[in-house]
Parts: structure tokens; C-alpha cells; sequence
């Protein structure tokens, strides 16, 4: 413990709180707040109601909320395939091989989603790949940008695998494919479970590449929350966006539940 | 890999190209020049910069002081918070301009209590459309980027080592100086350059504030591409954000690999 | 499974070498079906390099590996039919102990029922049968350790490699260990064994055979009893039990150190060349007797059922183990020693010398 005195502590938290309140938990509880008022013009909001969920879990919303989860889903499983596999096949390349995949897969990372956004959209709006106005335009680029994190995740978790295991297994008579199968993925199970949890979370609130992309009938709730805003709806901006960060919630503590079961069986 | 180099080099390889391909047809350095010249990119790129540098040192001290709290002062809770933490940041970041809106808008809570308070027509929070808006939004979301690898930095430190220094008569403020933060660099280095990487491509936040007079470079590319479907003009901007970000995450790959993290 | 081959290892000229590093030197060593070959050395001697060319782990730079008549050198490890127990145990943690020891069976695609068969019988045979529905997590150090074992035997190997198997565990425990190791191998006399350790006293008991390896070279090879009464040289002698290596100068029917002069057997030394006189501490005596060297006392230590006294002779520690003394001498007390001439030693002179 580095301060000692009770009262120097109870100031470096007094400090803390301050730093912390009003910069991390308020936001998060103004847009709660929000998305049950019709009017916030004074500390705090007024009119209670909850006829924002309702438009919120309705219609166009709902249908947005659908189309969410369906491209998060669909993105984080292709990252997670894409990104494991690339982690797997460098791992067993050369050393300057392993390098030049790994700074290709984690490129992505540094490149601003916005130009994945326009480079996705140049691409597929000409011959030979004719996908602009469709929902896999959407969804390739979603799984571009999550990729890198699926790959870095899971190669970093297949460095800390000791190589012991696939070498017991080799000496037990397993070919390379069944040691893959029965022993490192299984190993790899709970950073896998993380991966998948974190490119769904970041698909799930993309929003600059998808605003490049969006073809009218598929269009996702960060989206919708903006176009909300835009035309001045706060309130239901803020209770699509508390409907966007419950379902994203929801499936994190799904996926962590299932961490938690592989780690400890 | 054929999949990505499909899916993702190739059309970074046709957004080069076209940058190279003004409207009139041919292959010139035209847009280059038209973009560099015009007054609106030029101070997109001053305006990206400055906020990506000020937010970066933002969430950087703010980090450091929010985490040597939970990991060395704990309260009941803190764990809790630490938790929290990670929830923030799976979160998307135009939420926080959102809530900014609530609070710090024309008609939001702090203006409301103020002119409630005061009977005065207008609050003095006027900032949330100007750049200062976004770099407090900017701070509030990439700060949480900076603490997480700074506690697993601190929770490696030997509690021992605090014990050692303290028992030798070190007073709290040398022992953050001289063993803490000298524990602390490589992990600060690596969230603050992977900050000043985000903030470079932030989009949602500047987007949601709606200000006219905040311009980055990635709303810059959005701007041009959808709004006036000026595409080469784009693409020189995107590739010039490409360097820039490019660059700078290339060194912190460097400097994380340095630290071993 | 391949058909059975008729065991035994053979390492013909391996050479490995990492980035131009050579880590073992021009092995040549057989071990023969059912013996138990211990491969003794410091760390960085080339054993663990030894055993994992047998395993397939390294592929040697040159030279050939066999095991029984079957040359493996080329083959990748999950085709060789050996078993295999490390340091760390590497237990799946993911799967139940039953399902470590069937693993080798279920990827041989060995019949389920037969599979059963087998992990009961491994499992009964390294006393673990009441743990097969456990995690390894949830056992000891000694118990995961003969799951290991229990796993590698399952496969019914020809060749067991054993590396360092017992050096996590705490010193009771490998006592205990050694000797049920020695009784797996009395039950199971046809499986050959290769036994890498850093500790004399798991070799001595536990090894038909014994190979001293350091820097990379086979140094010596022999039976245990070999190795410990006649070392071939000074890195044996100190690797294989403790021993006071004194520099001497032969003479006739005898050696000299410093003005002492001692009898010892020199056939095969030349009159008047340097050489190196090994005795075991335990075999030097206090007071007068053959042999006689005198000093004083450097140093003492209360061993409990010995002492040990570092006494200084003619400039030369000489370390003697003797039984517990009523009145031991004190710090610089001038002492007599002894030793019979059959327990010492003449080797040629060598600058090496090993840790103990």
C-alpha cells in the first residue's frame, strides 16, 4: 500500500472520484437517463417515459437491432476462422515469413476504419466484384476490420501455449491434424471465446466504415443512432444506443460465461 | 491470406490508384496538388493532429493518475471499476459524444442548472461544438485504452519493491517517481501510441458533435467521398491518413516490442 | 501401429547444432532392449538434446538415430512408437486423467473397448486407478506425475524416454518415485529406457548403464559401479559422487604430493608426469594410518550422522567424511588423514573439472 495515512488516502480517493464520475460513469448514466425522458433541460431530465423503447424495439429499430447482430455474428465468426488460421499457418513458418503475415494482418489495425470504409466501396463498386448496395459489402468490411484483433488475440494466446502438450502428444502417436484438433484448439478455447467477444463488441459499434458503405435495407444501429441524432432525436437516439449497448452487454457476458466453463473444466 | 489480400489490399491498392486518376481521366498528380492547396485540408490535418497529440497527453496523465489509484491505493470497489473499465471500452465511442450532448449541450443538464440558477438566457457551455468538445470526448474514451495496459503493468510489479522503498524511508510521491513510473514507461508508451493512432482515425466522435468547424481527416474522407462524391479527392486524403497512422502504429509496434509487451 | 521392432536405441554420429551452436557432438551410444540407460550431466551437457533426437523434436544436423533396427532419423515423432515423460508432466488440462492416458490409444485408433483395457491396466500399474474421473489440476505433483507415466506406458512403448522426470518434485516425493520407477521396470523388463537427470543419485540407483555427458561430448560410459570406483577421469569422478582431485606427480610405485608421498597403482602412468589422484571423501580416515597426509583444519561441518573436514594439505583442500566425531577438531587443529592405496585412483592430468 503506498499511502499510509487515512486521511491522505481518503483524499487520493476523494480525487479519484471526481476524475472518475463525472468523465466515465455519468456519460453512461445520462444516455440511461435519456432514453426514458422527453425533455432535459435542467440537472435532470423530465418527462419520464418509456415510449422510446417501445419505438426502440419496434420497426425500423428492431430491424436494425437484427441486422446488428446478424453482421457482428457473421463478421466476428469469419475474423475468428480467418484470424486463427493465419495465427496457426505462421506459427509454423519461418521466422521472416511469421513476420511479414503477422504486420499484414495487424495493418488493418493501424489503417483508419474510415478508409477501410472508402477502400471496401472503390473496390466492390466496380467489375469484377460487383457487392456495393449489398449487405456483404457491409459485412466484408466489418470482418476486415475486426480480423486484425481476432488474429492478435489468438496469436498471442498460441505463443504463451507451451510447446510441451503438442510435443506429449506428438511422442503419444498423433499426427499433426488430431494434436490440432484435440489438444492446442481446445487449449486455445477461452482466448478463442475472448476474440470472438471482442470482434463482436467492435462490430457491434462500428460506425465510420459502415457509414461509407450501408445500402438502405441493411443498415445497423450505431447508424440508426446517428441518423437519430442528426435530425435532432436525442431521446431516441439514446434508447436505441441503450438497446445497442444491452444486446452488446448480453452477448458479452454469454461469451464470458462460456470462457469461464473452459477454463475451469 | 488470399482472402485478405483480396478483401483488403486490393481495394487499398485501387484507393492509391484512384488518387492518382482525376475526374478528367488520365493518371496525374492533379488531385495531389488540388487537395494539398485547398485551405479545408490543410486545416483538417492541423486540426486532426493537434487533437490527436493534446488528447493523447490527456488520457495519458489521466491514465496514469486513475490507475496508480485502483492498482496501489485500493478501495472497496475497485476491482469493480477495473471491470468497468474493460466494459468501456467495448462500448462504441460516439456514445460518449452523445452523452456530452446531455450534459454539456446548448439545452443539457450543466447549461440547464446553470441559466436555472442564474436566470440567465444562455449557459457558459458553448465549448461542446468546437474542437474542445471532442477532445474532452476524445479523452473520456481512450483513456480507458491507456489504464488497461498500465494495471497489468502494476499488478507485475513486486509489492516487495514498494516495501523495500518505503522501509528506506521513501516518501509516496519519490516512490511513484523513481520506481513506479520508471515500471510504468513501456506500458505508457504503448497505450499512448496506441491512442494517438485511434484518435488520428477517430470518425464517430467528430461525426456526433455535429460541428461544422471540427474537421479531421477521416470525416474529411467521408465528406468528400459521400456528401460531394468527390472520390480522388478522397483518396488522397485517405492515403495521406494511411501514412500518417501507418507510421505512427509501425512505431508503436517498435516500441512495444521494446518494452516486451 | 508399425510392426514391433526389437527395441534398443542406437545413436550413430548425431550431431546436432542450433545457429551454428553445436549442442551435442558425434554421439555414439547404444542402449540395448530392456536396459535402463542413464544420461548424466550438468544443464547445457547435450543430454535433453540426446533425448529429443530420439524423440523427434531435433533433427540432427548429421549422423543417424535408431530404434531397434528401424532408422528414424527422418521419421516426425508421432510416427516412432515411443513414449515419453517430461519435467513438467504436460498433462492435458482439458481433459479428464482417463482421457490423458487414452489419448496415445484413441489417436492409434486403438478399439474402444481394448482402449478401456489398457487405461485401466496403466492406471492400476502406477497405483493412480482411483483418479481416472479427475482433472489433472485437481492432483499433486506425484500423482500427476505418474499419470504421465501412466500415459506414456499405455501406448505400450519400446522405448520409454524419461527427461528429468522427477526434478519438480520435493525430495521425499522422488525418493519415493525412484523406487517405483525401479518396479515399473522389473514388471515391464522388455521396455528399453532412457533417463535423462542431473542427479548422481537418481542415475546410481535407478541405471543399468550410465553415460556422463558435458559440453556438448559423451565423457564416459559405464556401469554405475564403473563410473564410481575406477572414473576414467576428473569430470567423471566429480559428476559421479564426490571426489578429491589432487594434482600429483607419479614417481616409482607411488605419487607424490608435495613432500607426501603416497602408494597408489600407477601402471599405464609414465615416471615423472603430472596426473590427477581421486579418492572419495567417505574413504578417507582421521588419524594415522597408510597413505598419511597431514594439514590443518580449514573448515568443519556437523552433517549429522558425519562430519565433514576440509583439511589443508601441501596448499590442497582434501575433503574427508568420517563418522560423527564426540570431540571433532576445531578451526586449524593440525589433523592426520589416510586412505587405503586400493581406494584411490590415478587419472590422467585434466584441467576440467565439474560442479558438484
Amino acid at each position: 500500500m503506498l499511502v499510509h495515512s487515512r486521511g491522505a488516502r481518503w483524499a487520493v480517493w476523494a480525487v479519484f472520484l471526481v476524475l472518475f464520475l463525472p468523465l466515465f460513469a455519468l456519460p453512461l448514466l445520462v444516455v440511461l437517463g435519456a432514453s426514458f425522458a422527453t425533455h432535459w433541460s435542467s440537472v435532470l431530465p423530465s418527462g419520464l417515459t418509456t415510449a422510446h423503447y417501445e419505438a426502440a424495439t419496434r420497426g425500423e429499430a428492431l430491424q436494425a437491432l437484427t441486422t446488428s447482430l446478424v453482421t457482428a455474428t457473421t463478421a466476428s465468426l469469419l475474423a475468428l476462422a480467418t484470424g486463427t488460421w493465419a495465427a496457426l499457418a505462421a506459427a509454423a513458418l519461418k521466422r521472416r515469413h511469421r513476420k511479414a503475415l503477422d504486420a499484414l494482418f495487424v495493418l488493418p489495425l493501424a489503417v483508419p476504419s474510415v478508409v477501410v470504409g472508402l477502400a471496401t466501396l472503390v473496390a466492390f463498386s466496380q467489375p469484377p466484384m460487383l457487392l456495393n448496395g449489398t449487405r456483404w459489402i457491409v459485412i466484408i468490411a466489418h470482418s476486415v476490420l475486426v480480423t486484425a484483433f481476432a488474429h492478435q488475440s489468438v496469436s498471442a494466446a498460441l505463443a504463451r501455449l507451451d510447446p510441451a502438450y503438442e510435443q506429449a502428444a506428438a511422442s503419444l502417436g498423433a499426427t499433426p491434424a488430431y494434436v490440432l484438433w484435440r489438444v492446442k484448439l481446445p487449449l486455445l478455447l477461452p482466448s478463442l471465446t475472448a476474440a470472438a467477444g471482442l470482434c463482436f463488441a467492435l462490430s457491434m459499434g462500428e460506425l465510420s466504415a459502415t457509414m461509407m458503405l450501408y445500402p438502405p435495407d441493411w443498415t445497423p444501429l450505431p447508424v440508426l443512432i446517428y441518423a437519430a441524432t442528426d435530425r435532432g432525436a436525442l431521446f431516441t437516439g439514446s434508447a436505441v444506443a441503450v438497446v445497442l449497448m444491452t444486446a452488446t452487454l448480453l452477448v458479452l457476458l454469454a461469451v464470458s460465461r462460456i470462457r469461464t466453463r473452459a477454463s475451469y473444466r | 491470406m488470399a482472402v485478405l489480400a483480396l478483401v483488403f489490399l486490393y481495394p487499398l491498392a485501387l484507393v492509391v490508384r484512384q488518387s492518382f486518376q482525376p475526374d478528367t481521366g488520365g493518371t496525374s498528380l492533379e488531385p495531389y496538388t488540388d487537395v494539398f492547396a485547398s485551405s479545408a485540408f490543410r486545416e483538417a490535418l492541423w486540426t486532426t493532429v493537434w487533437l490527436a497529440v493534446a488528447a493523447t497527453a490527456g488520457c495519458l496523465v489521466l491514465g496514469f493518475v486513475l490507475a496508480l489509484v485502483i492498482a496501489f491505493v485500493p478501495f472497496p470497489g475497485a476491482r469493480a471499476v477495473s471491470r468497468f473499465i474493460d466494459v468501456f471500452l467495448s462500448f462504441p465511442s460516439f456514445l460518449i459524444t452523445l452523452a456530452l450532448l446531455f450534459i454539456y449541450g446548448t439545452v443539457g443538464m450543466a447549461n440547464g442548472a446553470w441559466t436555472d440558477l442564474t436566470g440567465a438566457d444562455q449557459g457558459p457551455f458553448q465549448f461542446l461544438t468546437t474542437p474542445w468538445g471532442v477532445l474532452l470526448a476524445e479523452i473520456t474514451y481512450f483513456t480507458p485504452f491507456v489504464m488497461r495496459p498500465l494495471l497489468a503493468a502494476f499488478s507485475q510489479l513486486d509489492p516487495g519493491q514498494l516495501e523495500a522503498a518505503s522501509s528506506l524511508g521513501a516518501r509516496a510521491p519519490r516512490i511513484v517517481r523513481r520506481i513506479i513510473l520508471p515500471e510504468a514507461l513501456p506500458a505508457l508508451a504503448a497505450g499512448g501510441s496506441l491512442v494517438l493512432v485511434l484518435c488520428l482515425n477517430e470518425f464517430g466522435i467528430v461525426l456526433f458533435t455535429g460541428a461544422k468547424g471540427v474537421t479531421t481527416l477521416p470525416t474529411l474522407v467521408y465528406g468528400k467521398a459521400i456528401l460531394e462524391s468527390d472520390y480522388p479527392g478522397a483518396c488522397v486524403v485517405a492515403v495521406v491518413n494511411v501514412l500518417i497512422s501507418v507510421g505512427l502504429y509501425g512505431l508503436y509496434r517498435v516500441v512495444s516490442r521494446r518494452a516486451g509487451a | 501401429m508399425a510392426p514391433r521392432p526389437a527395441g534398443g536405441i542406437r545413436f550413430d554420429h548425431v550431431t546436432v547444432a542450433y545457429d551454428g551452436n553445436v549442442v551435442l557432438d558425434a554421439l555414439d551410444l547404444t542402449v540395448e532392449p530392456g536396459e535402463v540407460m542413464a544420461l548424466l550431466g550438468p544443464s547445457g551437457s547435450g543430454k535433453t538434446t540426446a533425448l529429443r533426437a530420439v524423440a523427434g523434436f531435433v533433427r540432427p544436423a548429421s549422423g543417424r538415430v535408431f530404434l531397434g533396427d528401424r532408422d528414424v532419423t527422418a521419421l516426425p515423432p508421432h510416427r516412432r512408437g515411443i513414449g515419453m515423460v517430461v519435467q513438467q508432466y504436460a498433462l492435458f488440462p482439458h481433459m479428464r486423467v482417463a482421457d490423458n492416458v487414452a489419448f496415445g490409444l484413441k489417436a492409434r485408433k486403438v478399439a474402444r473397448a481394448e482402449i478401456r483395457t489398457r487405461v485401466a491396466e496403466a492406471l492400476e500399474m502406477t497405483g493412480m486407478g482411483a483418479y481416472a474421473r479427475r482433472h489433472p489440476r485437481e492432483l499433486s505433483g506425484g500423482q500427476q506425475q505418474r499419470v504421465a507415466i501412466a500415459r506414456a506406458l499405455a501406448v505400450r512403448p519400446d522405448v520409454l524416454l524419461l527427461d528429468e522426470p522427477l526434478s519438480a518434485l520435493d525430495a521425499q516425493l522422488r525418493s519415493g518415485m525412484l523406487a517405483e520407477l525401479a518396479r515399473l521396470h522389473r514388471e515391464l523388463p522388455d521396455v528399453t529406457i532412457l533417463y535423462v537427470t542431473h542427479d548422481q543419485v537418481e542415475a546410481l540407483t535407478l541405471a543399468d548403464r550410465i553415460a556422463v555427458m558435458d559440453q556438448a561430448r559423451l565423457r564416459a560410459c559405464g556401469t554405475p559401479r564403473e563410473l564410481y570406483r575406477a572414473p576414467a577421469d576428473a569430470f567423471t569422478a566429480s559428476f559421479v559422487g564426490g571426489a578429491n582431485l589432487l594434482p600429483v606427480t607419479v614417481g616409482s610405485g607411488g605419487v607424490s604430493l608435495g613432500d607426501a608421498e603416497i602408494e597408489v597403482d600407477t601402471t599405464g602412468a609414465a615416471r615423472g608426469a603430472s596426473a590427477t589422484l581421486c579418492v572419495r571423501p567417505h574413504l578417507v580416515g582421521l588419524g594415522d594410518g597408510p597413505n598419511r597426509l597431514t594439514g590443518t583444519v580449514g573448515e568443519i561441518q556437523w552433517r549429522g550422522a558425519t562430519h565433514r573436514l576440509y583439511v589443508d594439505v601441501a596448499g590442497h583442500r582434501v575433503m574427508a567424511d568420517v563418522r560423527e566425531l564426540k570431540a571433532p577438531p576445531v578451526h586449524g587443529e593440525p589433523v592426520t588423514l589416510h586412505f587405503a592405496p586400493e581406494d584411490a585412483v590415478l587419472l590422467p592430468a585434466g584441467v576440467s573439472t565439474g560442479e558438484e
